[in-house]
């Protein structure tokens, strides 16, 4: 059952990326602000931060392949 | 006047001892469950975004081929991703009985897998010690 979800889960780096950012940034909204109103604004910053970060540092290593 | 005092005694007493629960056993709950030691202090939300979040983060990373590391103490990186790993409490210890996470290195994914699996027991960690700090009152 393992071996068939594995070959069925199959993400782009881009789609990792942000299912990653979107949980990580969840937990810490959460963790770090007591209202929901605090909680949204922290929680959309940090994931677009995550995947700015991400995109810049794809860009900056991509003419570096090993 | 009596009465003014204990509610003001109930409002100054960390949620801990309010729901009859020593902090440290709450922050073992909360690492052995994730979201356990919020849940025990009526922090109902925080509760379930944990356990889905960590869940869903240790359960993406081995269906993605992520490998689960093992006491070596020969290996400082193994053994540091050990304690990783163990962060997750009896998420990790539920996937090496069921022989889960064996890892999948062919694919790039199964390298994001691990990641996935070592963050989630990396966050539980943290929750694990923010439910420890409410039960003492250091946070609401």
């Amino acid at each position: 059952m393992v071996a068939g979800l594995v070959d069925a889960l199959v993400l782009t780096h881009f789609q990792a990326l942000s299912v990653f950012a979107f949980f990580v940034s969840l937990v810490f909204a959460f963790l770090t602000k007591q209202r929901m109103g605090a909680r949204a604004r922290y929680f959309i910053w940090s994931f677009l931060a995550f995947l700015l970060v991400g995109l810049a540092l794809g860009w900056l290593m991509y003419p570096f392949p090993r | 006047m009596e009465e003014q005092t204990r509610s003001t005694v109930v409002a100054d007493t960390p949620v801990g001892r309010r729901v009859g629960w020593e902090p440290y056993a709450l922050g073992v709950a909360g690492w052995l469950v994730p979201g356990l030691g919020h849940l025990l202090q009526r922090k109902l939300d925080r509760a379930v975004v944990f356990f889905v979040s960590i869940l869903a983060l240790a359960g993406l990373g081995l269906a993605m081929g992520g490998r689960l590391f093992s006491w070596e103490l020969g290996n400082i990186f193994h053994l540091l991703g050990f304690l990783g790993n163990l962060g997750a409490g009896l998420v990790f210890f539920g996937a090496k009985l069921a022989g889960l996470g064996t890892g999948d290195l062919s694919r790039a994914l199964g390298d994001y897998g691990t990641t996935f699996f070592l963050t989630a027991g990396l966050l539980n960690v943290l929750t694990a010690l923010d439910a420890y700090d409410i039960a003492v009152g250091k946070k609401g």
